[in-house]
C-alpha cells in the first residue's frame, strides 16, 4: 500500500515493548497505584436481591462511623432493582476496613420481587418478567436470503442440532475502577480504561461540568476485553463520592463485583439446520438463536455493544439462509462488548455443523471448508495451517483412535472487520534530538505504546527506544477507544502522517536534505533553541479492514474421566501489515488462551432459587492456568500491501470451534454446549445415567 | 472482616487459655482468613500456634520407630509433599499433598488446616446466601447447582469433604491426636469427620477449643497411591479423589483400604470393598468389582451423576497403581 516504506527498517520487525522494563519492575503506575494527597477508599453497596422494590435506604448510621467522609445514594432511594449486584449506595472512608464496616451499616428496606436468571425459564410464558411492560423474549430479528426450505428439500446431507454457549465473564486481572479527584468543577481521573475520552465525556455528563475541565489519565491498564469503555456506574459513583467528600477517591471493584455488574459475553441457544449438496457445496442454513444480555437491552448489535445477536450465518457461503434471533431478558447484570462480540459463539456453532456435514458427506473437513469459503486469504490460511499442523496425517475418522485415551483433531475459522480512523497526533522534536510523540490513545495491554514508537522510529530512522511516547491522557490529541480491533489501524497512520510532517518541517527549517538516522542529531541541533512541533492525523491508504484466521487443534480425551487435554493449537492469522510481529504473536497467544477458557472452563453460574451468582472467585470461575496450555504455534500471514489491520478480536474467534471439533473427532460424539467439561464428555459418551442432553 | 485480637501461644496451656469463647487457632490461615474476609466466620481472637513448643511435636515429620510416621499439625503441605521419608514410605501421601492448591498455597497451608478446612460448596461460600450449613433452613444444592455436590450424605447438607489429605490418611489408617479440655484424645480419620455426616452445620467432629497436635500414620501398608481428577490440570479442586493403601506380595493384595474424596461429607470408605479384595490379585476385574461395592447406593442428583463413572475410573486406577 502506498505510503508505507518498502523495505522498512523498524516497521514489521520484532520489537520488545518500550514499557516492558517499567511493567516488570513495578514502576508502571496503574489506576490502582495512584495515590493523590488525601485520597480515600470508595466502596459500593449492591443489591442482595435479584429483583426488589427498594423503599428506603438509610445512610445515617454509615455517615457517622469512624473515618467515613461521604455516604451517598447510587440512584434513588425508592426504585426497582433488577439484578444481584445493582448499585444502591456508596461510601468513602480513610481505610478499606472503615468502608467495609460502613457499607454493612447502611440499612436497606426492600420488598423482594419475583425474578428469573436462567434463559430456559425466562422464555416460558408464565415466567416472572424482568421488565414490567415487555416480555422477557424479544420479538425476533429476522433475516432471510433465498429459499431455505426448497434448498433443504434438495440437499444430499442435512444436519440439525441445538448448540449452546455459556455466559462468559471478562475478569481482567486488573478489576474495573478509577481514582478520581473532583475539585470544584475540575476533575482529574486515573482510570483503568480502554477509552480515556469516553471516560472524560461520561464523567463530565455525570458531574455536569465542561468536558474541557475533565482530565482522564490511563498510563497503564491491566486488561479490559471490551468491558472498560466509559466511566461505568462505579466511575460515576467514585466521582460523586469525591465531590461529596472533598477528597480524591479510589474505587476499584473486587472479584465478586467484577462478576456481577460490569458486563459479560451473552449466552446463545442455537437451533440450527444446515444443508449441503453431494459435491460438498453448502446449500442452506436455518438458524434460530436465543441469547441473553441480562438486563441489557438491544438485540441488534452483533459486532459490538451489549446485544445478544450473533454473527450468523457465519463466514461460509450459504446461498440460502434464514436467521431468527431473539433476546432473552434476565435478572442478571447487563452484557457488554467482549472480544469479538457475537463471533466466537457463531464460529463454534457453525464449525460444529460444518464438521457434522463433512462427516456425513464423507469429505475431509478442511477440503469441505475450502469448497465453501469465499475468502481467498482464509482459504490460504486453511491450507497453510493444515500443512503446519500435519492435518493429512493426523485426521482420522471420528472416534477411531484406539484405547481409552483418544486423540482427535479439528479446525475452525473466523473473520473480523476492524479498520481505523479518527486519530490525531502531535510530535515534538527537541534541539538535542529527543523526540516526543503524543497521542490520546491508550494501551489496552496490546502494545500500543510500542506501536507508536515503532512508527515514529521508522519515520525518523531511529530506534523505538529513542522515542518518548505520551499516550493515555485526554490532554493529548484525541483518539478513539481501544475496541473493535481498530487501535493499531487508527494510530499507525496518524503517527506516520504526523512524523512525515515533522520530518518535512525539520528538513525545511534546517536545510538538511535527509535528516533521518545518522543525520538526525546534527539536523536537530540546527533547530536552535526552539523545539519543532507538528500535528497530523489518520489518513486513508495506510490501513484497511477485514482480517481472518483459522485454528487447528489437537486434543487427547480420557474417555474414562472425561478430561480433555489440549496437545497443540496452530493459529494462522492475517492482519495486513504487521507492525510488530512480536506483539502480534503475543496477541494471538492471548486470544488462544482466552478461547481455551471459553471452550473448556469458563461459565457464569447463576442459582435459579436465589437469583445469585455462585462462582464468585477464581476457584470456581475457572480460567485456564499455565498447566492447561498446549503447544501454541502462531503463524502470521504478513500482507503489507493491505495496510494496517487489527488482530485483537480475530485471535479469539476460531479457538472454541476448533477444540470442540477436535473433541468430537476424538470421541466420535459431540458435546453440544460450551464449556466442554469432563461431566459433559462423560455424558456425551453415554456413561452418565439419566442425562438427557449435553 | 471484623476486627480481632492476634496473640501468640507458646505452650498448650497458654493456647487454651488465650482462645476464649470465640477464638480460633491460626496456623496457615488459608481457609480461616478467607472465611473471615467473607464474614462467614468472625472470631474475636486468633491464637497463633506456629510458635508452640516443643517444635518437634508441631512442626516436624519423623518416623517414630519402624512402625509409624508422626507429622506435626503445623507442618506445611509443601513439606509433606517434598519430604524424603514420606515419599519413600508413604508415596500416596506425598502425591496427595502435591495436588493441594498451588505452590503458594502449599507453602503456607498446614496439615491440620487442610484436614479441618470448611466446605467449598458454592452456596456455603456465597456471602449473600444463608444455606443450611450456614444456619439457614435450605440446602440449595439439593435442587440447584449440584455439579460438585456429594453422592452420599447422612444429612440434608450435601457438601463433600474436599481435603486431599483426609482421603489418603483415611486409606492409610492414620489417627489424629488432639488436646481437648486439657486431655489428650485420639480420633481415627472416620471419627474426625463423622459429625459432618450427620450434622448439616458441621465440617468435622472437633469441638470448639480442640487443638490438633499431630497425625500418626502406621507404616504397616507399604504401598499407597492417590489419584484425583479436576476440571483443570492443576490448581483446581478435585471433582473426585481417591486414595488406596495396602500390601502387595506374590501378586496378592492384603490389608487394603480405599477412600474417596469429594463424594461424601466424610472420606468415603466401604468395608465390604476391603474384605472383597483381601488376598486377591489387583486387576481390572477385581478393581472394578471393588469400585462397584464402593459406589453402591450412590444417590446422584441432577448434575453430579458423572461422579459415579469418574469415581469408578479413579478407584480402578488407584488400586492398580498399588501393583507398581
Amino acid at each position: 500500500m502506498a505510503g508505507w516504506p518498502n523495505p522498512s527498517t523498524v516497521l514489521g520487525k520484532a520489537a520488545t515493548r518500550v514499557d516492558g522494563p517499567a511493567k516488570v519492575t513495578g514502576q508502571a503506575k496503574y489506576a490502582y497505584d495512584v495515590q493523590p494527597a488525601g485520597w480515600l477508599y470508595g466502596m459500593i453497596l449492591r443489591s442482595k436481591w435479584p429483583a426488589a422494590k427498594v423503599t428506603k435506604i438509610d445512610l445515617t448510621k454509615a455517615q457517622s462511623m469512624p473515618g467515613v467522609k461521604a455516604a451517598i445514594l447510587a440512584g434513588g432511594d425508592q426504585r426497582t432493582v433488577r439484578y444481584y449486584g445493582q448499585e444502591l449506595a456508596a461510601v468513602a472512608a480513610t481505610t478499606k476496613q472503615q468502608c467495609l464496616d460502613a457499607i454493612r451499616a447502611i440499612e436497606v428496606t426492600a420488598e423482594p420481587l419475583p425474578f428469573v436468571v436462567k434463559e430456559d425459564d425466562a422464555i416460558k410464558p408464565d415466567s416472572p418478567r424482568v421488565f414490567d411492560k415487555t416480555p422477557n423474549l424479544s420479538d425476533p430479528k429476522l433475516e432471510e436470503n433465498g429459499k431455505v426450505d426448497a434448498a433443504m428439500a434438495q440437499a444430499a446431507a442435512v444436519c440439525e442440532a441445538e448448540l449452546r454457549t455459556q455466559i462468559q465473564l471478562h475478569h481482567p486481572l486488573e478489576t474495573h475502577g478509577n481514582t478520581i479527584s473532583v475539585q470544584g468543577d475540575h476533575v482529574t481521573a486515573w482510570a483503568s480504561t480502554q477509552g480515556v475520552f469516553s471516560v472524560r465525556d461520561g464523567l463530565a455528563g455525570n458531574l455536569g461540568v465542561p468536558q474541557s475541565n475533565v482530565q482522564v489519565i490511563c498510563d497503564y491498564m491491566g486488561g479490559g476485553f471490551g468491558a472498560k469503555f466509559g466511566p461505568g456506574a462505579h466511575g460515576g459513583i467514585a466521582a460523586q463520592l469525591s465531590k461529596a467528600a472533598g477528597a480524591p477517591v479510589k474505587l476499584m471493584l473486587n472479584r465478586l463485583e467484577q462478576g456481577l455488574a460490569v458486563g459479560n459475553r451473552p449466552s446463545s441457544i442455537q437451533k440450527l439446520k444446515f444443508a449441503a449438496d453431494k459435491d460438498g457445496k453448502l446449500l442452506a442454513a436455518d438458524i434460530e438463536n436465543y441469547g441473553s444480555p441480562g438486563v441489557g437491552g438491544g438485540g441488534q448489535t452483533a459486532g459490538g455493544g451489549g446485544g445478544s445477536n450473533i454473527a450468523m450465518p457465519y463466514i461460509y457461503g450459504f446461498p440460502n439462509s434464514r436467521t431468527k434471533q431473539f433476546g432473552v431478558a434476565l435478572n442478571t447484570g447487563a452484557a457488554s462488548a467482549f472480544r469479538a462480540p457475537g463471533h466466537p459463539p457463531a464460529s463454534f456453532s457453525t464449525e460444529s455443523m460444518m464438521d457434522e456435514l463433512a462427516v456425513k458427506l464423507g469429505i475431509d473437513p478442511v477440503e469441505f471448508r475450502l469448497k465453501n469459503d469465499g475468502n481467498e486469504i482464509r482459504r490460504r490460511e486453511f491450507q497453510e495451517g493444515a500443512k503446519r499442523f500435519g492435518w493429512a496425517e493426523k485426521y482420522k475418522k471420528p472416534g477411531s483412535s484406539p484405547g481409552p485415551i483418544k486423540t482427535g483433531v479439528g479446525c475452525a475459522g473466523g473473520g473480523w472487520g476492524g479498520g481505523g480512523g479518527g486519530t490525531k497526533a502531535e510530535v515534538q522534536i527537541n534541539p538535542d534530538g529527543t523526540v516526543e510523540v503524543r497521542c490520546g490513545t491508550q494501551d489496552l495491554g496490546t502494545g500500543s505504546r510500542t506501536v507508536v514508537a515503532i512508527v515514529a522510529a521508522e519515520a525518523f530512522g531511529l530506534h523505538p527506544n529513542d522515542i518518548k511516547v505520551k499516550i493515555g491522557d485526554t490532554n493529548l490529541p484525541p483518539s478513539g477507544g481501544s475496541g473493535g480491533s481498530s487501535t493499531t489501524a487508527s494510530i499507525s497512520p496518524a503517527i506516520w502522517d504526523t512524523c512525515q510532517k515533522a520530518l518535512a518541517a525539520l528538513q525545511q527549517q534546517t536545510g538538511v536534505t535527509d535528516a533521518r538516522g545518522a543525520n538526525w542529531e546534527g539536523a536537530c541541533r540546527k533547530l536552535g533553541i526552539n523545539p519543532l512541533t507538528a500535528n497530523g492525523e489518520w489518513q486513508k491508504g495506510l490501513s484497511s479492514s477485514g482480517a481472518g484466521g483459522v485454528n487447528f487443534a489437537e486434543v487427547e480425551v480420557d474417555t474414562e474421566t472425561g478430561f480433555v487435554r489440549l496437545k497443540k493449537i496452530v493459529a494462522v492469522h492475517d492482519c495486513g501489515l504487521i507492525v510488530n510481529p512480536l506483539a502480534t504473536t503475543s496477541q494471538v497467544n492471548g486470544g488462544v488462551v482466552s478461547g481455551i477458557g471459553y471452550a473448556l472452563y469458563e461459565e457464569r453460574v447463576m442459582d435459579r432459587q436465589t437469583g445469585l451468582l455462585l462462582n464468585i472467585n477464581f476457584d470456581s470461575y475457572k480460567i485456564p492456568n499455565i498447566a492447561d496450555m498446549p503447544d501454541i504455534e502462531v503463524v502470521l500471514i504478513d500482507l503489507p500491501e493491505r495496510g494496517v489491520i487489527g488482530i485483537g478480536e480475530p485471535a479469539v474467534i476460531p479457538v472454541a470451534g476448533a477444540i470442540a471439533n477436535a473433541v468430537a473427532n476424538a470421541i466420535g460424539v459431540r458435546v453440544h454446549s460450551l464449556p466442554i467439561t469432563p461431566a459433559k464428555v462423560l455424558a456425551a459418551l453415554g456413561k452418565v445415567p439419566n442425562v438427557s442432553r449435553v | 472482616m471484623n476486627s480481632f485480637q492476634y496473640v501468640t501461644a507458646h505452650t498448650l496451656d497458654e493456647a487454651a487459655s488465650l482462645l476464649g469463647k470465640n477464638g480460633r487457632y491460626l496456623a496457615g490461615g488459608i481457609d480461616l482468613l478467607g472465611e473471615m474476609k467473607d464474614y462467614i466466620v468472625s472470631p474475636d481472637v486468633l491464637v497463633n500456634v506456629k510458635e508452640m513448643s516443643p517444635q518437634s511435636e508441631f512442626k516436624a515429620i519423623r518416623l517414630t520407630n519402624k512402625d509409624a510416621c508422626l507429622i506435626g499439625a503445623s507442618v506445611t503441605v509443601a513439606e509433606i509433599a517434598a519430604h524424603d521419608d514420606v515419599k519413600r514410605v508413604l508415596p500416596g501421601l506425598a502425591e496427595a499433598a502435591g495436588e493441594v492448591g498451588s505452590p503458594q498455597i502449599r507453602n503456607v497451608a498446614s496439615l491440620a488446616g487442610n484436614l479441618l478446612q470448611h466446605s467449598r460448596c458454592w452456596y456455603y461460600r456465597q456471602p449473600d446466601i444463608a444455606c443450611l450449613k450456614r444456619g439457614g433452613s435450605t440446602c440449595y444444592a439439593q435442587e440447584g447447582e449440584n455439579k460438585y455436590s456429594a453422592l452420599f450424605s447422612g444429612c440434608a447438607c450435601i457438601s463433600p469433604v474436599v481435603s486431599n489429605l483426609s482421603v489418603i490418611l483415611a486409606a492409610l489408617g492414620a489417627t489424629v491426636q488432639l488436646r481437648r479440655k486439657g486431655d489428650l484424645h485420639e480420633l481415627t480419620i472416620p471419627e474426625l469427620y463423622q459429625e459432618a455426616w450427620r450434622n448439616p452445620s458441621a465440617h468435622h467432629s472437633l469441638q470448639p477449643g480442640d487443638l490438633v497436635l499431630h497425625v500418626t500414620i502406621p507404616l504397616k501398608r507399604t504401598r499407597s497411591a492417590y489419584r484425583q481428577q479436576s476440571e483443570k490440570a492443576e490448581f483446581d479442586w478435585a471433582m473426585v479423589s481417591c486414595a488406596a493403601a495396602g500390601n502387595v506380595a506374590a501378586g496378592k493384595v492384603t490389608d487394603v483400604r480405599i477412600a474417596l474424596g469429594a463424594i461424601a461429607p466424610v472420606p468415603h470408605m466401604v468395608e465390604e470393598a476391603h474384605h472383597f479384595l483381601e488376598g486377591k490379585p489387583l486387576n481390572d476385574a477385581t478393581a472394578s468389582q471393588a469400585a462397584d461395592l464402593l459406589l453402591k447406593g450412590a444417590k446422584p442428583l441432577a448434575q453430579n451423576g458423572y461422579k459415579v463413572p469418574l469415581a469408578h475410573t479413579l478407584i480402578r486406577r488407584t488400586l492398580l497403581a498399588l501393583n507398581a
